[in-house]
């Protein structure tokens, strides 16, 4: 009697597996989609591997300052004479940490929070509607200083919080809309009939089928957010100076001598943004033409 | 239903074609300017390039609104000294001066009392006569304001009481105040019969702001709410008409760029940034000015209450913490900055010679024999958003970290209320610009309303304090100066780090006549506005 | 579908009220003393007595609900209040909200013309010139952060070549309102278009393929319709319902993108008036502000709700 099952799960192995190869092979042939993983990789990388090899971003050699580019400092200078190479490297690390930690936790909730309204539906699903139109009617910018007027603190933690904590709409809407109408499936009534337990059918048997989607816009978000930090750093409330971040070396870009004088201090930093942006979204275009199963 | 959305599709299209319409005008804008601009410059002046001085009114820092005339009681900015007067007009160093609402004044030879006779037929701008009700309602509620100038208050104070007869003004000083010709210089005098009824509490917000009655050259022509404001030529003005016939303020975020897109003729200011870019453009030129302008560390000591902040009562501890900051290296920042040690400039003969030198060897070992808690994190406070100040707290927390302390250091949006109200931080920093040394001294005294809030009501430095102010000859004033130096020094509860030079720019779009020098431009002195031109 | 929109419209009382509720509670926490704005620390600790009688007549003692409820109740009353510094704020939001209206409106216009236009011709011309190069654009104009597109619009246009100003809404001796209104709001609203036209272009590329892929173009087509005519009329009138929607979606993320490029500009618009109330703490703005820019969110959600069950009776509330 084992033995047919374990062929069954076999072929399933198998026929998943050659989904993969086929897959795999689909974003091969995507040129865009694969340039745009080798970069955000790339970038990825070297910036770890600055931070792991303690690159000195962060001594002040003052009669150094606003030097260009050169040898000894592969971006120049800035305003205090800190290496930008380093900062640059360094500050990869603080936003890819934001965008990828964001996205990812905003996901989650997202997704589960999504799972149980759609699963639900009725009351449930109602209340949750009308939550995630409250977060997404309200501005950003106020809760990022209502939380650092309490806290009295510009800190890394209060602004993962806020992103996490008024990002988690859209995946909820997109999950929901799906946990609609993949429940009336067949095949979840048939697990209904079985007696799974709702989380059984929910979190295990519905949420994979919806995974494709979230992935995307997982992959998409990481570029919002490193986007909305750097904003949030004009304005003067995002991560403070202390830590470099993309937006907080960009910043400096905000004196218009230096965007006039010292190009290298925002053009680096903005092609930095720019680029792991760039190469985000292509590789989510990527993955969306790989994963849609409407296209397949 | 299909109607609503043809109606949406409808309105959509509308705007689409009115964006269209806009296209086209945009042919006739450029053409406009190029045409205004003539001068050659690249920096074209888009707007109002006739007949107007321009100038800029920042509203990024929070402490002017767009929507109302700033009050002529905290600073003295140049679109305001237009519009309102003092009893007398300061010369550029601010300590000598001429009488202006006033004709004749006297001093008794006690320095306590001050006979002052107005002009006659002097008038507002509304017609109304401008007379010493007008100066006595102006002083008494001076001391009432919320939003003012401590230099006021501190002067007012010592006035004991105010009689007027006929256009004669007395004020009767309780102790001599040397300064107080050159206080009343800069105290601009208010219309008594357009805000007798404001409250002084909220006197810079009153609706007067937004029409003004004025006593000096100009009068408000037209406020735009956002935008600008501009000036017209005040006719109830008794002196020489000046030849610029109208000004142009707008209200702008930054000042380089409205320098740079030709927005404005007239840039003050002592940021790297403002000065290099300001100095990198042909067609501003810059003029030096001799201001005391403070940056300095103050010690978060103890509160009125008693309440103190035991890691900073180390004398040894605050010493350590300045010895490991290298200040003249901080100096490189600024266009010009120079260091001192006390409240008197090393270049001043009342120096007293003492110097906090920068050694970090010596300062972690004076922080380790001092006591200090290593592991506790330090906090800097301070509140100038700008980028060298930014850059200035960033090398201090550098230098700080590599004697082994941890700091963390705060940029506070409301500064006053943070370091004074608040005060959840050990060393903060500050920039003030000075009327003059005395002002610096003042701040020690127990009765200062801000300082007395982190240095716990200190009365040593008091008696000091008081014979400076009253100290009229030049070699008193220096032996309390030699005192007071000393007694800061051993007290360290505020670091000078340097005094920065401050530049006024202006554009080659206005000629000033021979011989104007400017003065600190958050203060009013005679600049012979009536002759300054415009270019043709 | 008139119950539906009423309903709809009702739902946003609550949530409103739930907004406003939050943030008055979250300022209150934030444990800033409006006495602190009004009174300068000098007089805080030379005149008790007068900052007491200040605070009480301000009602600054009561309990919070009650203090919540008087303002909610001045609110409704129409009396927004005034500001720590003491405008009204009623007239603040009359002169500025307009000027974030004019520009959000504006570049909605814009980049909606833009952005379907080249994602029309892209899908008609699919892998063509326009296609190639109008597609790397739009997505590069969405990577750049929004500020820096701003500044360095201000670099070229208005420093470099003067043919813009660089700040503020009005200049004081405009002849023509319209070219004034013109060449201050050209360089925001492009810096907001540009952000905006990569999501659309897609967008109006993908349902244009999707439409000229489908049965009824190709049975116009084989009736022998000519093929600009094809395109007009019934591709692009099928294509625009869902791009219509996106449209209305994309509201607020200009609402949003309007509040760093306002300080960008200078534009004296509601976005403006926020940055600056929250960078001075000025919490009566920040308040009324805040519910404003909730109310257009509620209002744009609504919309599309309304257009989605327009273009899909089947939709269920809340979709």
């Amino acid at each position: 009697m084992s033995n047919p099952a374990a062929s069954i799960k076999e072929q399933n192995k198998s026929a998943a597996s050659s989904l993969l190869r086929r897959n795999v092979r689909k974003f091969m042939n995507n040129k865009l989609a694969l340039l745009g993983l080798v970069v955000v990789v790339a970038i990825t990388i070297a910036c770890i591997v600055g931070f792991i090899a303690g690159v000195d971003f962060n001594t002040p050699v003052l009669p150094d300052m606003k030097k260009p580019p050169s040898s000894v400092h592969l971006f120049g200078t800035d305003t205090i004479g800190r290496d930008l190479f380093a900062r640059v490297l360094v500050g990869g690390c603080y936003s890819i940490l934001i965008g990828v930690f964001c996205a990812v936790m905003s996901s989650v909730i997202g997704a589960a929070l999504g799972a149980i309204a759609g699963y639900f539906g009725g009351k449930t699903d109602t209340i949750l509607i009308r939550i995630s139109e409250v977060f997404q009617a309200f501005p950003q910018l106020v809760l990022v200083m209502m939380l650092v007027a309490i806290v009295n603190k510009r800190g890394l933690g209060n602004l993962l919080f806020i992103f996490v904590f008024t990002g988690w709409m859209t995946t909820f809407r997109m999950v929901r809309n799906e946990f609609m109408s993949i429940k009336g499936e067949t095949y979840v009534k048939v697990c209904e009939a079985f007696g799974m337990s709702k989380n059984n059918i929910m979190f295990k048997q519905i949420l994979p089928n919806v995974m494709s989607p979230i992935i995307v816009s997982t992959t998409t978000n990481v570029a919002f957010f490193i986007l909305q930090e750097a904003s949030l750093s004009f304005i003067g409330l995002g991560v403070a100076d202390t830590t470099p971040t993309w937006g907080n070396i960009l910043n400096a870009a905000k004196s218009v001598s230096v965007v006039t004088n010292q190009w290298w201090i925002w053009l680096f930093p903005g092609l930095a943004i720019t680029l792991f942006v760039l190469a985000i979204n292509f590789l989510g275009d990527g993955l969306r033409d790989v994963l849609d199963a409407k296209q397949q | 239903m299909k109607k609503l959305l043809a109606l949406v599709l409808a309105t959509t299209l509308t705007a689409a074609s009115l964006a269209g319409c806009g296209g086209g005008a945009s042919n006739d804008a450029p053409a406009a300017a190029t045409e205004a601009s003539g001068g050659g410059t690249a920096a074209a002046a888009p707007a109002a390039a006739d007949g107007s001085l321009q100038l800029a009114v920042t509203t990024g820092d929070g402490s002017t609104s767009d929507d109302r005339i700033p009050t002529p009681w905290y600073n003295r900015i140049l679109a305001t000294n237009l519009m309102f007067r003092g009893l007398f007009l300061a010369d550029s160093t601010l300590t000598e001066v001429e009488p202006d609402l006033a004709e004749t004044y006297e001093v008794s030879d006690d320095g306590l009392v001050y006979t002052i006779t107005l002009k006659d037929g002097l008038k507002w701008s509304d017609g109304e006569a401008i007379t010493v009700d007008d100066v006595q309602w102006s002083i008494e509620t001076a001391l009432e304001a919320a939003q003012i100038n401590s230099i006021y208050t501190a002067a007012f104070k010592a006035i004991d009481s105010i009689a007027t007869d006929g256009n004669t003004i007395t004020l009767t000083l309780a102790e001599p105040y040397a300064a107080m010709l050159d206080v009343l210089a800069q105290f601009a005098i208010l219309p008594k019969h357009s805000l007798e009824n404001a409250d002084p509490l909220k006197l810079e917000s009153d609706p007067f702001w937004t029409a003004p009655v004025t006593s000096g050259m100009y009068a408000l022509d037209e406020l735009n709410v956002g935008n600008y404001f501009t000036l017209k030529v005040n006719e109830n003005y008794e002196g020489q008409a000046p030849k610029i016939e109208k000004v142009t303020c707008y209200f702008v975020s930054d000042y380089v760029t409205a320098a740079q897109a030709g927005n404005t003729d007239y840039v003050y200011g002592n940021a790297a940034d403002l000065v290099e870019a300001l100095q990198g453009m042909d067609n501003f030129s810059a003029h030096e000015v001799d201001v005391l302008f403070y940056k300095y560390f103050i010690f978060n000591m103890k509160g009125i209450d008693g309440n103190e902040n035991p890691a900073m009562q180390n004398v040894e501890v605050r010493k350590a913490i300045i010895e490991a900051i290298d200040r003249a290296t901080l100096a490189t920042l600024y266009p010009t900055a120079n260091v001192l040690n006390s409240g008197v400039p090393n270049s001043d003969e009342a120096y007293n010679g003492f110097e906090y030198t920068f050694d970090a060897e010596k300062a972690k070992a004076d922080i380790a024999a001092s006591g200090y808690d290593m592991s506790r994190t330090l906090k800097i406070c301070y509140y100038n958003n700008d980028q060298t100040s930014i850059d200035l707290i960033n090398t201090v927390v550098y230098y700080l970290q590599q004697i082994g302390l941890t700091v963390e250091a705060t940029l506070s949006n409301d500064g006053t209320t943070d370091l004074f109200t608040t005060r959840d931080y050990d060393i903060g920093f500050k920039g003030k610009s000075s009327f003059s040394i005395d002002e610096w001294y003042t701040e020690y005294m127990s009765t200062d309303g801000l300082f007395a809030n982190i240095f716990g009501g200190d009365t040593s430095f008091d008696a000091l304090v008081a014979d400076l102010s009253k100290a009229v000859d030049k070699e008193d004033r220096n032996a309390v100066l030699t005192e007071l130096q000393a007694l800061e020094q051993e007290k360290v509860y505020k670091v000078p780090v340097f005094t920065v030079g401050t530049y006024v720019f202006t554009s080659n779009r206005v000629n000033i006549p021979e011989g104007v020098e400017f003065c600190n431009p958050l203060y009013m002195c005679d600049l012979d506005f009536e002759n300054w031109e415009l270019a043709q | 579908m008139l119950k539906f929109i009423i309903k709809k419209l009702l739902m946003m009382i609550p949530m409103l009220l739930l907004i406003s509720f939050i943030v008055y509670f979250g300022l209150q926490m934030t444990g800033i003393d409006p006495i602190n704005f009004m009174v300068s620390p000098e007089m805080l600790s030379a005149n008790k007595e007068n900052v007491e009688a200040l605070r009480e007549s301000l009602g600054l003692n009561d309990p919070l609900i009650i203090q919540y409820f008087r303002w909610l109740g001045n609110c409704l009353r129409g009396d927004l209040g005034y500001s720590f510094d003491g405008s009204s704020i009623a007239s603040i939001i009359k002169v500025r909200l307009p000027y974030t209206f004019e520009l959000a409106g504006y570049s909605l216009v814009l980049s909606a013309i833009i952005g379907i236009g080249i994602g029309i011709i892209s899908a008609v011309r699919q892998n063509g010139v326009i296609d190639y190069v109008g597609r790397v654009l739009a997505v590069l104009g969405q990577a750049v952060p929004q500020f820096l597109v701003g500044i360095i619009l201000i670099q070229i246009f208005s420093i470099k070549l003067g043919w813009f100003p660089s700040a503020n809404r009005v200049s004081p001796d405009a002849t023509n309102a319209f070219v004034d209104a013109f060449v201050h709001l050209f360089l925001p609203v492009l810096t907001l278009t540009i952000g905006m036209v990569a999501v659309l272009m897609r967008y109006a590329r993908n349902t244009m393929l999707d439409v000229l892929n489908s049965d009824y173009i190709k049975t116009a087509r084989s009736k022998g319709i000519p093929e600009w005519k094809v395109y007009l009329k019934h591709g692009f009138r099928n294509a625009m319902k869902p791009v219509l929607v996106i449209l209305v979606f994309r509201i607020p993320m200009l609402v949003g993108g309007s509040v760093v490029i306002e300080s960008v500009f200078s534009y004296p618009g509601i976005g403006l008036t926020m940055t600056n109330a929250i960078v001075s703490g000025d919490y009566p703005i920040v308040l009324v502000t805040t519910l404003i820019i909730a109310a257009a969110m509620l209002i744009c959600s609504f919309m599309v709700d309304v257009f989605n069950a327009l273009l899909d009776p089947r939709v269920r509330l809340g979709e």
